[in-house]
């Protein structure tokens, strides 16, 4: 009777500890997914000075992206989900940035040929960083898409958690913009790796700003 | 009643095995899908990692890299979800804890994956196959902490990232609710899926407890059978399993016959039959019952009844053999036994038959109207008639006429008594001639049938005839012998008293020398002719059986004292030692006739002094030879007797050469006392040592002292052994033993004076000196017989009226009536009883004071 019971407590004390380190493990994950990275300072018109070529008849998305970053993956899956339904509506960029410093192929990575196998949607390099900072992208997968007009519409991330594919506000809120519809909301939280090195880095997640 | 209460307890025997064996199964799944999912959690730890390796392997900080958090959750959270459940597996299986724990880790193991593959909708799968592989448990249950995991996991992704198709704010919110859908759906069918496996189940356990009731029953039935039953191997032949029975009937354990066949304890002499039937089994016989031999371990025959057949599997194919064995030992034993038993049978109806054959005899049966029923064949020999002109033929028709009525007569006589015997009676042979037939017979009741033999007995009936003539002419022989030994004793006797009257007288006539001389010559002459003639009478006596002898216990010492008191003298004259044995016991009694016994003991020692050199020895010795038996030795030193001459020492008339000796003797002196110590019972012999001496003894009867009849601490009180008479009584009696015992049985009678003597002439004189109330007479005396004392007292005018009472050993009824005749009052017969020699004593002194009285008065 005794050493029934001794089990039974046995079990449950080791119950109870697997699912507290389950369960912080699982905090710490889920934390580190739900962290958005920085944002730059975002320019509410289409910067001037810039080599991506805009077009006035068509609205203008743009995503930078990190070669390299898994994070991107669910990022320019959720691109393509938009390009088709807007395919033909919107010119597509996706600008790679190639950090200085960088060698040539930095930016031959299978995300970049996803991205390039994605109709309507131009892959392009963005050696040094120098575009995406014109456009206030700091974070893998920051998207933004400015009218005919050159004015920004919507800027931020179009996954709901870091690499999670599926719906999410971002999304939804291209879309919107693309259909010239309303759009719930024109920000969102990026989430993905730093597109390059900071020079003061504070915190410790890597892909924060 | 009671077989129904079996059934039912067999029921619910088999209800519980069934439960157990239900229990039994679902606790091997639970172990066996414990085991599948310890191996599952680690393929899928391991799974993580790579995937985690391929799609998200580092992450990056511009061209810098670190590896990915994924990673590191896949290899951390993945070992924590995975190691846990492993080691309940190990440390609990099959118990519910782990199976929830599985069910639990499971469940966050998909979570894990999605997390890790980005919530790819395919990754989601892993719930559904999970889910799935969770009811290999068959237990709904463990669906329910998978459910709740699946759902708490959607619930909080859903809460913390909105917009989440798996989040309450989706794109669309009946996506979730489809969602959840799909996983009730799926549960749905699974848990029907756990209900019918769990049926299915019972009905496994259930089937299998009943085989198992069945088989076990099948097994009982096998091992408890009476008979021997045992299993054997078609390919190999050896026993596969054997019953106790079977094991206890041929005395083999069951391990020592599993390593034999059924041919290693057959009798070798029924190896070949059972080889054959074998093949014969082997060729498609199914079934097969021999009466055969077995070896027992111990080496004894066991009979048995062996039945086979065939055991075949279920498709069919002849597996084995099943034999089974049943003891017949006792009954061959019987069988033998009746086979014995008619083989003797039949020997011995053969040997009757040879009997009947040859036997001379004629053995027949008749029945009971006395017809031949079986007749043998010595019947034509016996009668000239064949034994099939008899059957069915009256005996009585055979019978001479004379015999019939003696025959019937025995016939009846026959059907009473059931049996016949020594009777003869004569028949007619066929050719007229008479037969004298012996018949033996017995008279079956049952049967109603007499059962003879019967003998000729013509010739022995003829010499029968013979004999008895021939007796006739010897007794009238005899008699006319008798008649004139008779008349020779008293023709003898007659000159012979004038001879030796005549002899004394002139003896006494102061004769000169030689007139001494010549009339000691006429009195030796015919002292010696006198010696002969009494010799061959006594000789003539024993042979005829008319010799008289009073055998009674004797005192041995007082025999032997007068014996030698008698030879002393002659011993003397020829200076010779006469010594007696030391330690002769006074009171040792033979049982001999006094007189006789003193005569044989006197011949004896007349001879050994005569035979005996001057100056020789002579001893006398009384030995026990036996326990009832007294032997007298008497020694000399005489020239002894040769060995081949011993045999004809007792020949009458035959003194073995020493007739020129000068020694008298008449030749007869032995050879009557080898007569009269065998009429005596008693014995006679010799031993010899030529130059040494001889050794005669005789042997006769021992006997208790007439004294110890006395009853001891006699008191004078009156009862059956005293008198209260007064008077005098005469004994008359030689034997001193008797005279003292009478003396003793007086002597505390004070009322009654006793006179003794012990000779006849002697009595007569006390008789008629002191008249005696009563004459106590022994009829054996030394100078007079008894029955001549008698008829002298009678004829006395003073003894005529005197009682006299007869004491004597020799007692018949014959000689009893002649005494009575004679004038004795009544008889008494030794050894004495007390109580009747008072009572005589007592009555006779009674009546004979009464009759004095009476002629006074």
């Amino acid at each position: 009777m005794t050493s029934s019971r001794n089990n039974i407590l046995i079990t449950v004390l080791f119950c109870a500890t697997w699912v507290a380190a389950l369960g912080f493990g699982a905090r710490t994950l889920f934390k580190y997914e739900t962290t958005p990275g920085t944002v730059g300072l975002v320019s509410s018109n289409w910067p001037a000075g810039s080599v991506v070529p805009r077009q006035t008849d068509k609205p203008t998305l743009l995503m930078l992206a990190h070669p390299h970053c898994p994070c991107t993956r669910a990022s320019i899956g959720e691109l393509a989900q938009v390009m088709a339904h807007a395919v033909g509506k919107v010119n597509a960029f996706v600008l790679f940035v190639r950090p200085p410093g960088a060698g040539a192929d930095w930016d031959d990575s299978d995300l970049r040929r996803s991205a390039a196998a994605i109709p309507g949607v131009t892959v392009l390099t963005d050696d040094g960083g120098t575009e995406g900072a014109k456009f206030g992208a700091e974070t893998s997968g920051h998207t933004l898409v400015f009218d005919r007009e050159g004015t920004l519409v919507f800027s931020g991330g179009i996954t709901a958690s870091r690499g999670h594919a599926g719906d999410n506000a971002g999304e939804s809120a291209v879309l919107a913009a693309l259909r010239g519809e309303t759009m719930a909301q024109s920000r969102t939280p990026v989430f993905g790796c730093l597109l390059q090195k900071r020079n003061s880095v504070t915190e410790p997640v890597l892909c924060l700003k | 009643m009671f077989e129904i209460a079996s059934l039912v307890g067999a029921s619910e025997s088999t209800g519980d095995r069934a439960e157990e064996l239900f229990q039994q199964h679902r606790r091997q799944i639970f172990r066996q899908t414990d085991q599948l999912f310890a191996r599952l959690m680690l393929f899928q730890w391991v799974a993580c990692i790579v995937i985690a390796l391929v799609v998200s392997p580092r992450t990056w900080d511009g061209a810098s890299s670190q590896v990915h958090i994924h990673v590191w959750s896949a290899i951390l959270i993945g070992g924590a979800i995975s190691l846990f459940p492993v080691w309940m597996t190990r440390v609990w299986p099959g118990a519910v804890a782990t199976r929830y724990v599985i069910a639990v880790a499971q469940m966050l193991m998909s979570a894990l994956l999605i997390a890790l593959t980005g919530g790819r909708i395919e990754t989601h799968f892993h719930v559904f196959g999970s889910l799935v592989v969770l009811s290999f448990y068959r237990d709904w249950r463990v669906l329910v902490p998978a459910t709740v995991v699946v759902a708490l996991d959607h619930f909080l992704r859903g809460v913390y990232l909105p917009y989440s198709v798996y989040g309450v704010l989706s794109a669309s919110p009946w996506r979730s609710i489809e969602h959840a859908g799909w996983v009730i759906f799926e549960n749905v069918f699974l848990v029907i899926s756990c209900f019918r496996s769990i049926r299915e189940m019972r009905f496994i356990a259930n089937r299998t407890a009943a085989l198992e009731a069945s088989d076990q029953r099948s097994r009982q039935l096998f091992d408890d059978a009476p008979i021997g039953m045992a299993v054997v191997a078609l390919d190999n032949q050896q026993f596969k399993q054997v019953n106790a029975r079977f094991a206890e009937m041929v005395g083999y354990s069951e391990q020592e016959l599993m390593t034999r066949t059924p041919l290693d304890i057959t009798h070798p002499e029924d190896l070949a039959d059972s080889q054959r039937l074998v093949k014969e089994m082997l060729g498609g016989t199914e079934r097969c019952c021999v009466e055969k031999r077995y070896l027992r371990k111990s080496g004894d025959i066991l009979w048995a009844t062996r039945t086979a057949c065939i055991i075949r599997d279920k498709d069919g194919k002849a597996r084995d053999f099943l034999i089974m064995v049943e003891d017949i030992t006792e009954r061959k034993r019987a069988e033998e036994a009746v086979r014995e038993g008619q083989r003797k049978l039949e020997a011995a109806l053969e040997t009757n038959q040879l009997i009947m054959d040859n036997s001379q005899d004629v053995i027949c049966t008749i029945d009971e109207s006395g017809r031949f029923v079986t007749i043998n064949e010595a019947s034509e020999t016996m009668w000239g008639f064949s034994p099939n002109e008899l059957i069915g033929r009256r005996y009585m028709e055979l019978v001479h006429p004379d015999d019939r009525p003696a025959t019937e007569k025995a016939a009846a006589e026959i059907l009473e008594s059931g049996k016949l015997a020594d009777f003869v009676n004569r028949y007619v042979r066929k050719d007229g001639s008479v037969v004298s037939v012996l018949w033996s017979a017995s008279w079956s009741a049952t049967k109603k049938k007499l059962f003879c033999v019967a003998h000729d007995v013509t010739q022995r009936t003829r010499i029968e005839a013979a004999l008895r003539d021939a007796k006739e002419e010897a007794d009238r022989a005899n008699h006319a012998k008798s008649e004139f030994l008779s008349r020779m004793s008293h023709e003898l006797r007659t000159p012979l008293n004038a001879i030796l009257g005549f002899g004394q007288l002139l003896e006494r006539q102061n004769p000169t020398a030689q007139q001494r001389a010549r009339v000691a010559h006429i009195m030796s002459a015919g002292r010696h002719l006198l010696n002969l003639i009494n010799e061959v009478l006594d000789i003539s006596r024993i042979e005829a059986g008319h010799l008289q002898l009073s055998v009674e216990p004797v005192a041995v010492a007082e025999v032997l004292d007068e014996a030698l008191d008698l030879m002393r003298p002659l011993a003397a004259d020829r200076s010779m030692q006469l010594s007696v044995d030391a330690q002769l016991e006074k009171d040792l009694h033979i049982l001999a006739d006094r007189q006789r016994l003193k005569q044989v003991l006197l011949n004896l020692l007349t001879n050994a002094v005569k035979y005996t050199a001057i100056g020789g020895r002579i001893g006398v010795s009384v030995q026990q030879s036996g326990p009832t038996r007294t032997r007298v030795v008497i020694t000399d030193t005489g020239a002894g007797i040769a060995s081949e001459m011993l045999a004809r020492l007792f020949t009458p008339f035959d003194r073995l050469g020493v007739e020129q000796s000068g020694v008298e003797g008449t030749g007869l002196g032995l050879a009557l006392c080898q007569r009269l110590m065998q009429a005596m019972a008693g014995d006679i012999g010799v031993t010899s040592t030529v130059g040494k001496g001889s050794a005669f003894w005789i042997e006769l009867p021992a006997a208790d002292s007439p004294l110890k009849a006395l009853p001891r601490n006699r008191t004078a009180t009156m009862d059956d052994t005293s008198t209260t008479e007064v008077g005098r009584i005469l004994y008359i009696e030689d034997n001193l033993s008797n005279l003292t015992l009478v003396e003793q049985m007086l002597a505390e009678q004070p009322n009654i004076e006793l006179l003794t003597a012990m000779q006849g002439g002697l009595g007569l004189d006390l008789a008629r000196q002191h008249l005696p109330d009563l004459i106590l007479l022994d009829l054996h005396l030394p100078d007079l017989p008894g029955h001549e004392v008698l008829a002298r007292l009678r004829q006395d005018k003073l003894t005529r009226d005197i009682p006299v009472v007869v004491i004597s050993a020799d007692a018949t009824a014959r000689q009893i009536k002649r005494l009575m005749a004679a004038g004795a009052r009544t008889y008494l017969t030794k050894p004495l009883d007390i109580g009747e020699f008072f009572r005589v004593i007592d009555e006779t002194m009674r009546n004979r004071n009464r009759h004095l009285e009476a002629a006074v008065a």
